[in-house]
């Protein structure tokens, strides 16, 4: 048996009262790009917002690529995070709903498909042969839509597109296809249209070729068997009473969001057809 | 107008202005040179560190071949502080393809380096010599990539340097105003100075011309160069002056020379007939009522004194002060037989005296010097010949011109009376002053002496032309 001596028990006194606290005081809220998530001051409303509603100080979280944030969640390190509906659908026995935000008096939006401003390109077919621009492999909007419209004509992006590339954000596809790195893009619908309110410029050196019919939007999911825990249910209660609190209201101002609702599976069921286009569960 | 026709006191300022010009050129061109390097090192320190932190950036995106992670980092740098200057940068793999670039229009994914920016200097030797004539720049550099000690790719910059550009014409812009203006006020104020410091020289010249003092006003101080130059040439010119005046009065002494020369034969001449006049008085004494004899007395009487008058006349005409300007005629070549005929007879030499006739014209030509070149010619021509000897003098008048020639049979002139006559040179101490006498005058005259020597006589011949005369 080890030795205790007072140093010892001094400081795993201290490192535990440390962990004690932390864990009742913040919470890990993960964001992913499928907000504009270059914008510091929507996320500080965003993050002021959970805190006043859940009562707790939130850390936001933030990693490259949604694959990472998705692994965040699924090993316990975040207790919730703003998730894409594919990668929800892809770990959807692991994962449960929270919310969904409300866009334009729905809580649904659609995959943009865009071009440079001056190209001719009327649908995905003209753009064969071109540089495209995928935002995220786990993105819906940035990657699955034009992935399953490409195999509904027996194409992969890879055959199809001379070149394809990741730009891990769905501002960066707006950006590689105005600069006309790349000739088209795949790109959230909700975030080009925010962009054309905050950064015209650059929606404006581009033209939206196609839009996917009506999705469901990028939920706030948590994990499972933490649904009941009291940070994730602070969290729900926060999210879904957003647009009642002034903090609340803020945030959903300066995502230009109407509010966040409670949500069915049955809401990414468009999303679970394109998966099984492309032969996934 | 030649230059060398310009005054010195304009000519040296010119020289200097020449010189501060060619000054400002070279100083000139050191600067840009100077600014030249410094810029090219300031954009090589740029270059370098923009081009160095993107291969660094970049290493592991181009190896993966990642577009957007090259675009990103491009796009980002360009827009970052020190992007100001980066117009466009490109990454290509090893084979030259785009990977991506910062200005994708300029420079699509996938396809080959444009040949402007393939042709890019490499950063190790940067040279910004002629982007004057490309407008301005830009300048493009490139530098391998060089990721986990292996060239993965190159990156290429368009740098703009118009502003460094800017600065060096800016910079040329100064310097030539500035030399401009420095060279008009050096050369102002070196022309005032040289001006100041030739006066004298101009005073000089002026005074050389006039062949007059330097007065005293116009005299520099006594401690500089020029102050002592000229006054030296005031004693120069007073040492001219008395050595003329020195001359002067050796000829004046020469005709009393020539005089104490004839001063025996003269005594004779006079004494000679002094005899037979006192036998003349003595005979009018013995026989006062013999009117036959006293009238033959008082012929002999009448003979020899206007024999003696005529001596004494010549005499007098030889050494009068006021001849000077008279002409020449003549009668002066008849006072010089008077003269010089009894120092031949004492010599017992024998004389052939040929002078122009009464009626040609010599009035052109002064009397005195002709009389005095005369004189001592003669004289020295008898002295020459010696006891027994033969001299002569023909006078041959023309309208414009005089020839002397006086000959002697005597054994020849010495080499050093030869070159008192006929050289300038100094004059030895010790010897006569007749020689260079003569020559004196005859230069004075504009003419010219010729000596030969044929059968056994020495000829010195004196040519005087009438346009040598000074008016």
């Amino acid at each position: 048996m080890p030795r205790v001596t007072r140093r010892g028990l001094i400081g795993g006194a201290a490192a535990f009262c440390a962990t004690q606290g932390r864990a009742d005081a913040t919470l890990r809220f993960a964001l992913t790009p499928v907000i504009l998530d270059n914008d510091a001051d929507a996320a500080e409303t965003l993050r002021a917002a959970l805190a006043a509603g859940s009562g707790h100080a939130i850390e936001l979280v933030r990693r490259r690529s949604y694959a990472e944030i998705t692994a965040l969640l699924l090993e316990g390190s975040v207790e919730a995070a703003w998730l894409c509906g594919y990668p929800y659908l892809q770990h959807r026995a692991e994962l449960a709903l929270l919310g969904v935000p409300v866009w334009r008096g729905r809580p649904r939006y659609q995959s943009y498909l865009i071009a440079t401003a001056g190209d001719p390109a009327r649908s995905l077919a003209d753009l064969r042969g071109g540089i495209h621009a995928f935002s995220d492999p786990d993105s819906n909007s940035g990657w699955l839509v034009t992935a399953s419209d490409l195999a509904r004509i027996g194409e992969t992006p890879d055959r199809f597109f001379a070149r394809s590339f990741f730009t891990w954000g769905h501002r960066n596809v707006v950006r590689a296809v105005a600069a006309g790195l790349a000739r088209s893009g795949s790109v959230d619908g909700y975030v080009w249209e925010a962009l054309r309110q905050v950064e015209p410029d650059l929606t404006e050196a581009t033209r939206v070729v196609a839009r996917s019919e009506w999705l469901g939007f990028p939920p706030l999911v948590a994990r499972r068997d933490r649904m009941t825990s009291a940070p994730v249910q602070s969290l729900q209660r926060s999210a879904l009473q957003m647009a009642k609190t002034i903090p609340g209201r803020a945030a959903l101002g300066a995502l230009q969001l109407d509010g966040i609702i409670a949500a069915e599976p049955a809401l990414y069921d468009g999303i679970l057809a394109r998966m099984h286009d492309l032969g996934q569960p | 107008m030649s230059p060398r026709a310009l005054p010195l006191a304009l000519r040296i300022p010119l020289l200097a202005v020449g010189l501060m010009v060619m000054v400002g050129f070279v100083a000139s061109h050191q600067v840009l040179a100077a600014l030249g390097a410094t810029q090219t090192d300031r954009l090589r320190e740029i270059a370098g560190l923009h081009l160095g932190a993107l291969a660094t950036a970049l290493g592991p995106a181009v190896l993966r071949r990642d577009v957007w992670e090259v675009y990103d980092t491009l796009d980002r740098a360009t827009t970052a502080r020190v992007g100001r200057r980066m117009l466009l940068t490109v990454v290509t793999d090893e084979g030259g393809r785009v990977i991506a670039a910062s200005d994708p229009h300029r420079a699509p994914v996938d396809t080959l380096l444009p040949a402007d920016l393939a042709a890019a200097q490499n950063l190790d030797g940067l040279d910004l010599t002629g982007l004057e004539l490309t407008g301005g720049g830009p300048l493009r550099v490139g530098a391998p990539l060089i990721y986990q000690g292996r060239a993965v790719g190159r990156i290429v910059s368009e740098l703009d340097v118009s502003d460094l550009i800017a600065e060096r014409q800016e910079a040329l812009r100064l310097l030539i105003w500035g030399n401009t203006v420095a060279t008009l006020l050096i050369a102002g104020a070196g022309g005032w100075a040289m001006r100041r410091m030739l006066r004298p020289l101009a005073t000089l010249s002026r005074a050389m011309r006039g062949q007059v003092p330097v007065s005293p006003a116009d005299l520099p101080r006594q401690t500089s160069e020029l102050g002592r130059l000229l006054r030296l040439y005031n004693r120069m010119l007073e040492a001219v002056a008395a050595k003329a005046e020195v001359e002067r009065r050796l000829a004046e002494r020469e005709r009393f020379v020539s005089l104490g020369r004839l001063s025996s034969s003269l005594a004779h001449e006079i004494n000679n007939p002094l005899g037979g006049l006192l036998n003349a008085t003595d005979t009018i004494r013995a026989y006062p009522d013999r009117p036959d004899v006293v009238r033959d007395a008082a012929d002999l009487l009448d003979r020899g004194l206007r024999h003696l008058r005529d001596v004494a006349r010549a005499t007098l005409e030889q050494n009068r002060f006021d001849r000077e300007g008279q002409p020449l005629a003549a009668a002066d070549f008849e006072d010089l037989k008077l003269l010089f005929a009894p120092e031949t007879a004492r010599l017992g030499q024998r004389l052939d005296w040929q002078t122009p006739a009464e009626g040609d014209d010599l009035a052109w030509l002064p009397a005195a010097p002709v009389r005095q070149i005369v004189l001592n010619l003669c004289l020295n021509a008898a002295a020459a010949a010696g006891q027994g000897g033969a001299v002569g003098l023909e006078v041959v008048a023309a309208p414009d011109a005089l020839r002397l020639s006086v000959r002697d049979d005597g054994p020849g002139m010495s080499a050093e009376a030869l070159r008192r006559l006929l050289g300038d040179a100094p004059l030895a101490p010790g010897g006569g002053v007749g020689l260079r006498l003569v020559r004196d005058l005859v230069r004075n005259l504009g003419g010219q002496i010729a000596h030969r020597r044929e059968d056994g006589w020495t000829v010195l011949t004196v040519q005087l032309a009438r346009g040598g005369v000074p008016c």
